[in-house]
């Protein structure tokens, strides 16, 4: 292991004791750090689902198994203390008349639909934007690709100069289009993986050479073919903005409170159990999007390298 | 400025944008087609984010804490004072409170540290699912992913599950050790004690490792195989293989992962909000907005980091080797 060859020269014909060693027991190594790793990572979700329906958790491992308490109380269902944690309930006057909708699980609900919101802007943002870096060369598109697929500022950051800018903006729009902002790297590599499995140019110069309009083209032969990326990049754009903690944090200041809020009223004050139950109220979602997300071709989050 | 012959930038400008709505050319119908395909994007990051930016600079020099009135540079010199209060031996000559340089100075360190040992472990981990028959592989890669969709405070949950005075990990070194779970406890700790940090290192590598992996997954997909295999033929060990033939072809992408990583390193605060362990740029950000309400001097510091964030990532994407295989 002589440095020169490091430079370019040979290395050393003798092994010497790392080669060894490697040789012996890195690839047991490797895969022992894999495991590792792996159980870091997800025991303490399994944990947490497992703890959301147990009566105790005192020693190593929580027991008193077989209760629903906790998710009743994160849930709203319940009148005990510790109400104003749950996900509460969100009353909506419908304008013009005197009918006041109660909608339940307003947390939830609330951060659902924003999300969906910032979903429908990052369509709209995110896939053309992926179209242009993808299929054209133009001057500035390597920095506009950068651009796109990292997000320019921290959602804190974001947030507090986003308040002061448009202060008088309604929260669900403020968020609505933060959301959107710093969740739009995550569409745009999505789209992007789809559109470079195909070949841009030929497609489109046969539907043009067959009569369609340019946008047409567009709209019809090269989005349907991103079919994949496009709904992959939606779902996780919506699951990542529902959840989204650091712009919200900021930006709330009103009911309806977001669910990342509720989460972290949660993870500050109540017990470990409610707490263990109010997050595996977002694993589930998170489980069902992943499951969603493997049937159209997609390994998890695992797009979500970049950020 | 006041004649405006046929040829000034301002003419061409004018030219250019009539010949983009309506175009004579076919070259000019392309540039049309990606003016249209990039103006969304365009017109959401202007409302979204540089209007924003401009006003919080713009707030950064007011002189009144709670809106726009005036211009001042007091913040600015404050926050520079106190970084070069906070440097060792230059600093005592200064008398301004330090306490900005040793946010700056912990988000650096902290950062740095958490980067390099989650690139190296995303590069083992990476080329352990490459290389090695590993069981149910599809799973173990779903399942590396699932932290990604995790945000920072859900994330110090994660870790107060392991390592709070009742974690589990606490509780097993406890009945192991026989001492106290509250001497071992790595959550809930007072800020900056040896302990708390390690809690938080540890939450910062839950968020960065899976991030970390799948940057790095994109390089090794495109690493030469039969280089290796070639190698390892020639007597190579796995070691010499991975040191000569394999690490050469992924360099750039673990330069690219060290960049990205390290500014996702910079960013994390719902973590460090739950955990208080270390006073970084972040948590102090909102430490100046709900104490008191300084909003110059959070601006300032907002300032300061975004400039150093946005210089740090296109300098290092340009002038390294590095390559981002997404």
């Amino acid at each position: 292991m002589s440095t020169d060859a490091a430079e370019g020269g040979v290395p050393d014909r003798e092994v010497g004791p790392i080669g060894r060693l490697s040789t012996t027991v890195g690839r047991g190594a490797v895969t022992a750090l894999i495991a590792v790793v792996a159980v870091f990572l997800v025991a303490p979700i399994l944990l947490a689902v497992v703890a959301s329906f147990a009566g105790d958790w005192t020693g190593i491992l929580p027991t008193e198994f077989g209760t629903l308490e906790n998710w009743r109380h994160v849930l709203g269902l319940s009148e005990a203390a510790g109400a104003q944690r749950a996900l509460g309930t969100w009353s909506l006057s419908i304008p013009g008349t005197a009918l006041v909708v109660n909608v339940p699980f307003a947390s939830l609900f609330f951060s659902l639909v924003v999300a969906l919101g910032g979903v429908l802007v990052n369509l709209a943002v995110g896939v053309p934007i992926a179209y242009a870096v993808t299929r054209y060369d133009f001057r500035g598109s390597d920095l506009l690709n950068t651009v796109a697929v990292l997000p320019l500022v921290p959602g804190i950051i974001l947030g507090i100069a986003f308040l002061r800018t448009y202060p008088n903006i309604p929260t669900g729009i403020a968020l609505l289009i933060g959301y959107s902002l710093l969740k739009v790297p995550y569409m745009v590599l999505a789209v992007q993986s789809s559109f470079e499995s195909m070949d841009l140019r030929q497609l489109e110069e046969s539907a043009r050479s067959l009569g369609a309009s340019w946008p047409r083209t567009f709209l019809a032969v090269i989005v349907p073919n991103a079919k994949r990326g496009i709904l992959s990049g939606s779902i996780i754009c919506w699951t990542l903005a529902a959840a989204e903690f650091n712009f919200t944090y900021m930006v709330y200041s009103r009911n309806p409170r977001p669910f990342s809020i509720f989460l972290y009223n949660n993870i500050t004050n109540s017990s470990i159990l409610q707490t263990a139950a109010a997050v595996s109220l977002y694993f589930l979602i998170v489980a069902g999007v992943t499951a969603a997300l493997q049937s159209l071709g997609q390994r998890g989050f695992s797009i979500g390298g970049a950020r | 400025m006041s004649t405006l012959d046929g040829s000034g930038p301002l003419a061409r400008l004018r030219g250019g944008t009539a010949r983009l709505v309506s175009p004579r050319t076919e070259a000019d119908r392309e540039r049309r087609r990606i003016a249209a395909l990039t103006l969304p994007f365009l017109g959401l990051a202007v409302i979204g984010a540089f209007v924003p930016l401009a006003y919080m600079f713009r707030m950064s020099v007011s002189e009144s804490r709670f809106g726009i009135a005036g211009v001042q540079l007091d913040s600015y010199v404050a926050l520079f004072e106190s970084i070069a209060a906070f440097v060792p031996v230059l600093g005592d000559g200064v008398a301004a409170d330090p306490v900005y340089g040793e946010v700056i100075w912990n988000s650096l360190w902290f950062g740095a540290l958490t980067t390099v040992v989650s690139v190296a472990v995303g590069i083992a981990i990476a080329h352990g699912l490459e290389k090695y028959r590993l069981p149910r592989k599809g799973l173990l890669v779903t399942l590396i992913s699932f932290p990604i969709s995790l945000p920072g405070i859900v994330v110090a949950f994660m870790i107060q599950i392991w390592f709070s005075q009742t974690g589990v990990l606490t509780n097993v070194f406890a009945a192991l050790s026989g001492a106290e779970p509250l001497d071992l406890a790595l959550t809930g700790q007072p800020p900056e004690t040896t302990l708390a940090i390690l809690g938080l290192f540890l939450g910062y590598l839950y968020s960065m490792i899976p991030r970390a992996t799948f940057l790095l997954r994109g390089s090794y997909a495109e690493v030469n195989e039969d280089a290796e295999a070639a190698a390892r033929a020639l007597g190579a060990t796995p070691w010499q293989t991975f040191r000569y033939v394999t690490l050469p072809q992924i360099r750039p992408g673990v330069v690219g992962a060290l960049i990205l990583t390290f500014r996702t390193a910079l960013a994390i605060f719902g973590t460090v909000l739950v955990l208080k362990a270390l006073s970084v740029v972040t948590f102090r950000f909102q430490y100046e907005i709900s104490n008191g309400y300084d909003l110059p001097m959070a601006s300032a510091l907002a300032g300061l980091f975004f400039v150093f964030t946005l210089l740090f990532t296109f300098l290092g994407l340009r002038y390294t080797s590095a390559e981002v295989a997404g």
